[in-house]
């Protein structure tokens, strides 16, 4: 059974292949998430290995801007922690990354293929939409230009030619990251897809 | 091919042993050798029955593989499943080329450690086995046939070049009994059943180099080594198309995932990855797999996804370009060339553009005049011809026609002819002689949109 690796660590693996994740940092306090902050919108969650779906269990915080709303964000987080009865959480703040569309990438490791590479519309809806593309890792241009075009949701994820190579762009780099390290499972949902570029805004590495 | 098994004796073999020969015509082990008389095999033949003295079916018997003097290659194994493994011991001994297990009783009934002793036997005298609990393996230019289905049960194919190997006994038996009434013919049948020793991963690769072999089908459960078998598909894909069917496809996902992504990636998907990461023909039913052998064994290969469509009625014409739609192809714009040929050669009642509806009185002449404009214009990638037979000017001249020009052919050419008897034995006539022709339009579509997906696999640099 694998082990779900610290956010900061996730973040740092992410960065070595060149992959974009949101700015964030551990908190200890609400005067810490204000000064993260420094008056730009942010988001904060609870990180715990007890609780591994977030936004279900009410452990994430959107769209916060003012120190009064970060303040009583912070200490509601830490009720739902206590209902949910976490024996160890920490508290993450995270840049507020603009609107865009939100896909999946993982990874996963099959008993009788090895490495898998996954790409689909992300977000919270998944699991029930289903519009996903596997591939065994590691993948090539051609496999990741395939992956998008097989989504029935292609025309949203890469509506044209600049979104088509940002998105082929991440999952060779993912491909290359699952290819190299001992991964179990990986979750970067969402990264979601802006207009100047894209930032994976939730990380789940499992090891 | 060193890391695989080499099946060239068994399915080549100078000589086989059937142990377990039985006089009883009822016994699995009468009928094997009743089946060699009936297929015409010119090799040796050498009856095995540790219980029985005198003859079968006229050759002598021999108590033990090891009294046979002049050398076995093939030994084929039909005895209850607590014998085999001493049996199997004796065939290492004898120096036997290769075995084919029909017995069952192994590990599809939790037997696993009678299976592991075979697998230890074939090691430890290189020898490789087919089976346990299969049907065992056909070739029809060796004419060999460890099968225990009586012949006159089962309708076998002709001699042809497409391959087909299977899991499943079951559903190998079947396709044999159906692709018997199809135009194409057949070059090897392999059952591996529980694949002891010989599995997919050596059976693919056995047939991708196999000179016999332009297509090969598979119907498998699962892959036992998963990474070996894509090692050999990336090279076997290239060679010639695999058309594949995976039974099992609607097993639950992993459960114990911790993620959205092992919740989705589950097995069936994982498959579904692998065949079309590495080129495969994924046919979704047996209906499929038929169609897309059928193209793949005569058609020539295309890249290109615009299609030519003639009819000589206008109600399929429309349901047939609604078909080549919902499949991602298109159909093609005729070149201004070809628009000023059809105006000077069809009658005026025709509408000069794609699908071009020839008319209900159309003939052979007709027919011939639009497919040699349609098919030579440089906008055309592939052609469908809708011939309805039902109509007064079809007949077999029309089949005789379309028989001449998609020899002749170096684009792909597709027939949709449904319809009753009088259409049935046209549609025989073309398939026999190498055209496809298929009742529905959707199969049609679907095929030519395998053939032109397989293509483009085929061609990458990359």
């Amino acid at each position: 059974m694998g082990k779900l690796v610290d956010y900061a660590e996730a973040h740092r693996i992410l960065s070595k292949y060149g992959i974009n994740s949101a700015r964030s940092a551990y908190i200890e306090s609400a005067s810490d998430a204000i000064k993260f902050s420094a008056g730009e919108p942010i988001v904060m969650k609870v990180i715990s290995q007890q609780a591994l779906h977030k936004s279900k269990n009410g452990l994430v915080k959107l769209r916060l801007y003012t120190a009064k709303d970060i303040s009583s964000a912070f200490s509601e987080l830490r009720d739902s922690a206590r209902k949910l009865k976490l024996d160890k959480y920490k508290i993450l703040v995270q840049e507020m990354v603009a609107e865009g569309v939100e896909i999946i990438v993982g990874g996963s490791v099959d008993p009788q293929f090895g490495k898998m590479i996954l790409l689909g519309l992300g977000g919270i809806y998944v699991e029930i939409f289903r519009d996903v593309a596997l591939r065994v890792c590691p993948i090539g241009e051609y496999d990741a230009e395939s992956m998008i075009h097989q989504l029935r949701s292609s025309n949203v994820i890469a509506p044209d030619k600049k979104a088509d190579a940002k998105v082929k762009s991440i999952l060779l780099k993912v491909s290359k990251m699952l290819a190299e390290n001992e991964i179990l499972e990986l979750d970067l949902n969402p990264i979601i897809l802006t207009r100047a570029g894209y930032a994976a805004v939730d990380l789940r590495i499992i090891k | 091919m060193g890391e695989y098994a080499d099946l060239k004796h068994i399915m080549n073999p100078r000589s086989v042993a059937i142990i377990g020969a039985s006089q009883n015509p009822e016994k699995v082990g009468h009928v094997i050798l009743q089946n060699y008389f009936d297929v015409g095999y010119s090799g040796k033949l050498f009856p095995v029955n540790n219980s029985y003295e005198g003859r079968i079916l006229g050759l002598p018997v021999y108590k033990s593989v090891l009294d046979i003097k002049s050398g076995v290659d093939l030994a084929v194994i039909a005895i209850p499943a607590e014998h085999v493994a001493e049996v199997l011991t004796e065939c290492g001994k004898a120096h036997v080329k290769g075995v084919v297990i029909v017995s069952s009783g192994f590990s599809e009934v939790g037997e696993t450690e009678r299976q592991e002793k075979i697998t230890e036997i074939s090691k430890k005298y290189g020898m490789p086995v087919i089976g346990p609990n299969c049907l065992g393996v056909m070739d029809m230019r060796s004419r060999i046939d460890t099968m225990y289905l009586p012949t006159f049960k089962l309708d076998k194919p002709k001699i042809g070049s497409v391959s087909f190997a299977s899991q499943s006994g079951a559903v190998g038996s079947l396709i044999l009994d159906v692709i018997s009434h199809e135009g194409f013919g057949l070059s090897k049948f392999i059952s591996y059943g529980n694949a002891a020793v010989v599995d997919e991963t050596d059976i693919l690769n056995y047939l991708a180099y196999d000179k016999d072999t332009k297509i090969i089908v598979f119907y498998i459960e699962g892959a036992k080594r998963g990474k070996e078998f894509i090692d050999v598909a990336k090279k076997a894909t290239k060679i010639k198309p695999v058309i594949i069917i995976k039974g099992g496809k609607t097993s639950a996902g992993a459960s114990a995932a911790h993620s959205h992504t092992a919740a989705l990636a589950g097995s069936a998907e994982a498959y579904d990855a692998v065949f079309k990461q590495f080129g495969f023909v994924e046919a979704e039913d047996m209906d499929e797999l038929i169609a897309y052998a059928k193209i793949f064994d005569t058609q020539p290969l295309t890249t290109g996804n615009r299609i030519g469509m003639i009819t000589n009625g206008g109600g399929m014409g429309v349901l047939a370009t609604d078909a080549i739609y919902k499949n991602g192809l298109v159909m093609a714009e005729l070149s201004e060339e070809s628009k000023k040929v059809l105006k000077g050669s069809m009658p005026p009642i025709v509408n000069i553009r794609l699908p071009l509806d020839i008319g209900g009185d159309a003939d052979d002449k007709r027919f011939a005049a639009a497919l040699d404009t349609v098919s030579s214009d440089p906008n055309v990638d592939a052609l469908i011809v809708i011939t309805l037979f039902q109509t007064p000017g079809a007949d077999s001249r029309v089949a005789s026609m379309l028989i001449h020009r998609s020899m002749e052919s170096k684009k792909p050419i597709v027939v949709i002819s449904p319809g009753g008897s009088y259409t049935q034995v046209h549609k025989d006539m073309m398939e026999s002689s190498g055209v496809p022709v298929y009742d529905s339009e959707d199969l049609a579509a679907k095929s030519l949109k395998a053939l032109i997906d397989y293509s483009k696999y085929k061609n990458r640099m990359i």
